[in-house]
């Protein structure tokens, strides 16, 4: 479980920094939470109510819009009109309506394949490129690069050539050829978050392995894959999440209700002639509840993959 | 080399690079399709007549970038496309950086708080676009009815409907979508400075400001300037929020560049001069994260 970060003997210099710089997944160890904790001690009383305060007032700007979309979810169309904060009655008829009207499910169900297939795919195609990188040393850092600035480019630029491209090999419109598309978008990704993990066990070892008669094959399989294990599910989340928000791309990528992603499906209800202003609402909320529930759960993953692949 | 022990040669020479190369491959086929692909595809069909059903109709040279320079649209577009990055790269940055030096102490109750502050960071664009829409609504909106409340009568403010709140209001959805990336990664980075640098300061007397000033500030610049390129790169991507909240509105007051590219291929079909604004746009893209990228690497080679 522990991606205990530790400096390789044989560690670049580079590398070392990078890894002074992150955090294993979970929280802090515990002499530096009681370090932290002693800095507080230390703290004027008025600075330690002053942070409270921020704390306070970024809680309430963060939750303020969510649960102002609850109160909406639940309003009729003439609360919706006044100006009360809260429903006068509870408008369970907005919900109906958003799995009646509009194929909400549907377009759910489309999104979670496509991001579950995405995932599969970024993390198939980076794991063995990690482990090259990382640990064969093969391409070194100015492959690295070349994959990494593949993220920086505005996806506007891509959307057209793949658009073009997807037509040809007859994948339009289809909820796997999506998937598989965003799975090669959100790879770059993949790579970079997971490049920390897998720079992060000890160089002895894989020697070991060597020693012990281990192909390289059997050494990412059997010895490394284990160890970046929490890397790996972190990483998973996160393409998973990158490609159930997208819109851009299933905007182009599809047509039809068959393979249409929820954003899509939003983004196409409010443009209808009449808007529903509740039944918006509870379909919002209908596809924001995956991804919060795995930010509930999955919360202390989540937060090691992005700290420790990001900071470098 | 002549000192490795002969099994461990024996994966890093020959037979390791070359299994090494097959195991980039896919990777670097991921690249070819993604991003190598469209980048050639985008210039040569830059110096073609184009539309989605009709490609490379005619070669017209530099025709689509003269005409893309001169439409009065596009230019501005990039202007739009800086004014939104720039302050909200910036505001995210900074308010990130704020709650995260006062996280601390909350320490204790972790779980809730970064449980709560995940969630706009989770939540797809798209619904926060309809989120904030319905927020901003002039009648039944939040801020509107509080306004009624304040002011009974007064004009609804038009926050998506008018200049320059439309691009304004933008700018605060995508903060608040953002400002969690930043704090969760900013907050990181000050748990992992070295506490003796803290108690050293304390023994110094020096007091709240000057330990911040000259000690947990240049000790995380690092980590800012890679937060803020970061967040740029994000921010220069907008296209959901400004879909989802005016379309590009009022006039093109929010039509951003990525948003611009969109018009000019699916609305006005001349994918030619869409591709043309794509390299134009490409080029600021990189006029503005080089320079940043390049700063980054050396202070990161400084604080070695």
């Amino acid at each position: 479980m522990s991606t205990t970060i530790e400096r390789g003997p044989a560690g670049s210099a580079d590398a070392a920094t990078t890894r002074a710089m992150t955090v294993p997944d979970g929280p802090p160890p515990r002499a530096r939470r009681a370090s932290s904790a002693s800095r507080i001690g230390r703290a004027p009383r008025g600075v330690v109510v002053l942070k409270w305060a921020v704390i306070a007032i970024a809680i309430g700007f963060t939750l303020l819009p969510i649960l102002y979309l609850v109160t909406m979810s639940f309003k009729s169309p003439d609360d919706i009109l006044s100006t009360r904060i809260l429903p006068s009655r509870i408008a369970w008829e907005n919900w109906a309506s958003a799995f009646e009207q509009a194929p909400v499910l549907v377009y759910l169900r489309n999104s979670l394949i496509a991001a579950a297939i995405a995932a599969v795919v970024a993390l198939a195609v980076a794991i063995p490129a990690n482990f090259a990188m990382a640990r064969l040393r093969t391409g070194g850092s100015r492959s690295m690069a070349l994959i990494v600035s593949a993220y920086v480019a505005p996806p506007i630029v891509a959307v057209i050539p793949l658009f073009m491209l997807v037509r040809t090999a007859g994948l339009m419109d289809n909820v796997i050829g999506l998937g598989l598309i965003e799975g090669l978008m959100v790879t770059p990704v993949a790579v970079w978050l997971l490049d920390g993990f897998f720079r992060g066990i000890p160089e002895e070892i894989d020697e070991a392995a060597q020693i012990d008669g281990c192909g390289p094959v059997r050494t990412l399989v059997r010895i490394v894959l284990p160890l970046v294990a929490p890397g790996v599910v972190a990483v998973a989340i996160i393409a998973f999440i990158l490609v159930y928000n997208d819109f851009l791309i299933p905007l182009m990528l599809t047509q039809s209700t068959a393979s249409q992603t929820l954003p899509v499906g939003i983004a196409l209800m409010q443009g209808g002639r009449e808007v529903m202003f509740g039944q918006m609402a509870a379909a919002s909320l209908t596809g924001m509840i995956p991804v919060y529930l795995l930010a509930l759960f999955l919360q202390r993953w989540l937060v090691g993959g992005l700290t420790q692949g990001s900071i470098k | 080399m002549a000192t490795v022990a002969p099994e461990t040669a024996a994966l890093r020479k020959p037979r390791g690079r070359r299994i090494g190369w097959a195991f980039l491959a896919p990777a670097f086929l991921a690249i070819a399709i993604v991003a190598i692909y469209p980048l050639i595809y985008t210039v040569v069909v830059s110096f073609s007549e184009s539309s989605l059903g009709r490609p490379f109709a005619e070669w017209v040279g530099f025709d689509n970038f003269v005409k893309v320079l001169s439409d009065g649209v596009t230019v501005p577009s990039l202007g739009r496309s800086l004014v939104f990055a720039i302050p909200s790269a910036l505001l995210a940055l900074v308010i990130g950086f704020v709650i995260a030096l006062s996280l601390d102490v909350a320490v204790r109750s972790g779980k809730v708080v970064r449980v709560i502050f995940l969630l706009p960071l989770m939540t797809p664009p798209v619904m926060a676009g309809v989120i904030w829409k319905l927020m901003f609504a002039p009648t039944g909106g939040l801020f509107n009815n509080v306004l009624q409340l304040v002011s009974p009568g007064a004009d609804p403010i038009l926050f998506l409907g008018s200049s320059p709140a439309a691009m304004i209001s933008i700018v605060v959805v995508d903060v608040w979508q953002w400002v969690p990336f930043c704090v969760l990664l900013l907050f990181a980075a000050l748990q992992t400075l070295p506490g003796e640098v803290f108690e050293a300061a304390q023994v110094d007397g020096a007091g709240v400001w000057r330990t911040f000033r000259h000690v947990t500030f240049p000790l995380v610049l690092p980590t800012l300037v890679t937060v803020l390129m970061l967040k740029l790169i994000v921010s220069f991507k907008v296209f959901d929020l400004v879909f989802i909240m005016t379309g590009g509105g009022p006039g093109l007051d929010t039509t951003v560049s990525s948003f611009n590219i969109y018009r000019t291929a699916l609305q006005q079909f001349d994918v030619g001069a869409a591709a043309a604004q794509t390299i134009v746009f490409l080029v600021l893209v990189t006029i503005v994260i080089v320079p940043l990228s390049s700063y980054r690497t050396r202070l990161q080679k400084a604080g070695e």
